[in-house]
């Protein structure tokens, strides 16, 4: 069977390699013209947003940029102990915000979750929706539309924190919970259980590191957000900022974001330990 | 019971008027029913709003891009197996990711408007930073997570510092890297449809005026198309995602 190869033969491989190439070319040719627009869309993008909506005259040469941006060095060590409060209060909204999205999570969870839906045709969707739109949203707008509702204050920004932390915590929940072991529910089921029996005899075990995980991950995220809704009158540390900004005490701009940073960097630490000793 | 006594303890401190909480939801619905209801869809079917909103996905479009060209290096220098010297190099790296993600994309953007002035120039800028922030950690988590073994042998044949990173980490984490550009993108557009609140540019800034005008029907009318334009995002990502591990 090892004979040389016909003429033929020789062809048709030839042939088989002529459109290997061909194919490669092609493919070749696919990725430069993929190329080729993504150039053209940074370029076209760059023109419109960079060149054409900056007002150059204004901001100055090189130097008067540098200049500007240079009054925000150095801190104003003596406000350090007036945002002390406003620290506490940007934590307390925060871990407040998330305790209350947890609870506004456990529906949207129940619902979310495929395996576990009580009506798969109306409560998914629907927990699909919910989910979403809280994640679309800013946390921003989130504070401004409870402003309206309930008023100034850590209210506000409590609720704006819950609701827009709904999304990704039940999102993740509901995909842990749709990955499960199914052997154990089938097996309480089999004892004759109810659903709520099974929810947590069953499913609650397999998943709580999981879910516990995410809850602090997005804890560490409110941290960050808490400090700014204060921007729409939500109260803490955004507030402060607002302030320091709007009375051009630049120095006093730059204290609030390194206590930002520090309050970042201690929510890092804390949810670090937390999550080492869940898991 | 720790959680509970937490909680009693914040609502004392915030000082939160609970009995406000008993009227909120119907005072929230009336709110919804009377001033947000119809929202005004004429509004937000305008050609000058279009061209904000095209300026609003420029502008998530170069930051998640410039985002995304920092975090190479940051992703790489903070990648603690990878990284060029461990001492110096892998702290600053990870306290610039840090410092970048944990100033809020608004704060940034006031920032940069002070600086340069009103524009989409500070809107970029402030998405730039946050992105490289965002996705510098996730690059840094991938790359720590690779396999050794490829960047061992390179080092050995005497490859030097980026000819080990382009042949031996890169295809590693190209695929991821694909992915955590696609997330980037998701997020730096949500950002960019409110940095334009302080000034920055884009739909933001339309949502500021009729927000400050009292324009309740208006706003409305402009959440509904942030909702519209971030599923359509999501969508769009989703499927590009699905693309990317299908690659895989």
């Amino acid at each position: 069977m090892n004979s040389v190869a016909s003429p033929s033969d020789q062809a048709r491989r030839d042939q088989a390699f002529e459109s290997l190439l061909l194919l490669r070319r092609k493919s070749n040719v696919r990725r430069s013209a993929y190329y080729f627009v993504l150039l053209a869309l940074v370029v076209w993008s760059i023109q419109v947003t960079i060149i054409d909506d900056t007002d150059w005259e204004r901001m100055g040469s090189l130097g008067a940029v540098l200049k500007s941006a240079g009054r925000f060095i150095g801190v104003d060590i003596g406000l350090f102990p007036s945002l002390l409060v406003p620290a506490i209060e940007t934590l307390v909204i925060a871990s407040l915000g998330t305790i209350l999205g947890v609870v506004i999570c456990l529906p949207a969870t129940w619902f979310g979750a495929l395996n576990i839906t009580p009506f798969k045709s109306v409560t998914y969707p629907l927990a699909r929706l919910m989910m979403t739109l809280s994640r679309s949203i800013h946390e921003i707008v989130w504070a401004l539309f409870f402003v309206a509702a309930v008023g100034l204050g850590a209210m506000a920004g409590i609720f704006a924190i819950a609701v827009r932390s709904v999304g990704f915590i039940a999102k993740m929940s509901a995909e842990a919970i749709e990955d499960i072991n199914p052997g154990p529910v089938e097996a309480i089921k089999a004892t004759g259980a109810n659903t709520l029996q099974v929810v947590i005899f069953a499913i609650l075990p397999q998943v709580l590191p999981q879910i516990l995980g995410t809850v602090i991950f997005e804890w560490e995220i409110n941290i960050r957000r808490s400090a700014i809704l204060g921007l729409v009158g939500a109260g803490g540390l955004g507030l402060v900022f607002f302030r320091q900004m709007h009375t051009f005490n630049y120095h006093g701009v730059t204290s609030v974001i390194v206590a930002i940073l520090a309050l970042i960097l201690i929510g890092e630490v804390v949810s670090h330990y937390v999550r080492k000793s869940i898991i | 019971m720790g959680v509970f006594v937490f909680i009693v303890w914040g609502i004392e401190y915030l000082d939160i008027p609970l009995d406000r909480l008993f009227g909120m939801f119907g005072r929230m619905g009336s709110t919804l029913a009377n001033r947000y209801y119809p929202p005004d869809i004429e509004y937000i079917i305008d050609a000058d709003y279009f061209q904000y909103v095209i300026e609003t996905v420029q502008m998530a479009y170069l930051g998640a891009l410039f985002g995304l060209a920092l975090t190479l290096p940051l992703g790489w220098f903070g990648a603690y197996n990878v990284t060029p010297s461990r001492r110096f190099v892998y702290p600053v790296a990870r306290f610039a990711t840090m410092g970048f993600r944990a100033v809020h994309e608004m704060i940034w953007a006031i920032l940069f408007v002070s600086i340069l002035g009103f524009g989409m120039l500070a809107g970029v800028l402030a998405l730039t930073f946050f992105c490289a922030g965002f996705a510098g950690k996730l690059l840094a988590e991938e790359i720590e997570a690779i396999d050794m073994g490829p960047v061992e042998a390179m080092k050995a044949t005497g490859a030097n510092l980026f000819q080990v990173v382009i042949w031996g980490v890169y295809p590693q984490i190209r695929v991821a890297f694909t992915g955590i550009g696609i997330y980037t993108w998701d997020v730096a557009f949500r950002a960019a449809t409110v940095v334009g609140f302080f000034g920055a540019g884009g739909m933001g800034w339309y949502l500021k005026r009729n927000v400050q005008q009292i324009e309740t029907e208006r706003v409305a009318a402009i959440l509904l198309s942030i909702v519209a334009l971030v599923i359509v995002s999501e969508i769009v990502s989703a499927w590009a995602r699905a693309r990317v591990m299908k690659m895989k």
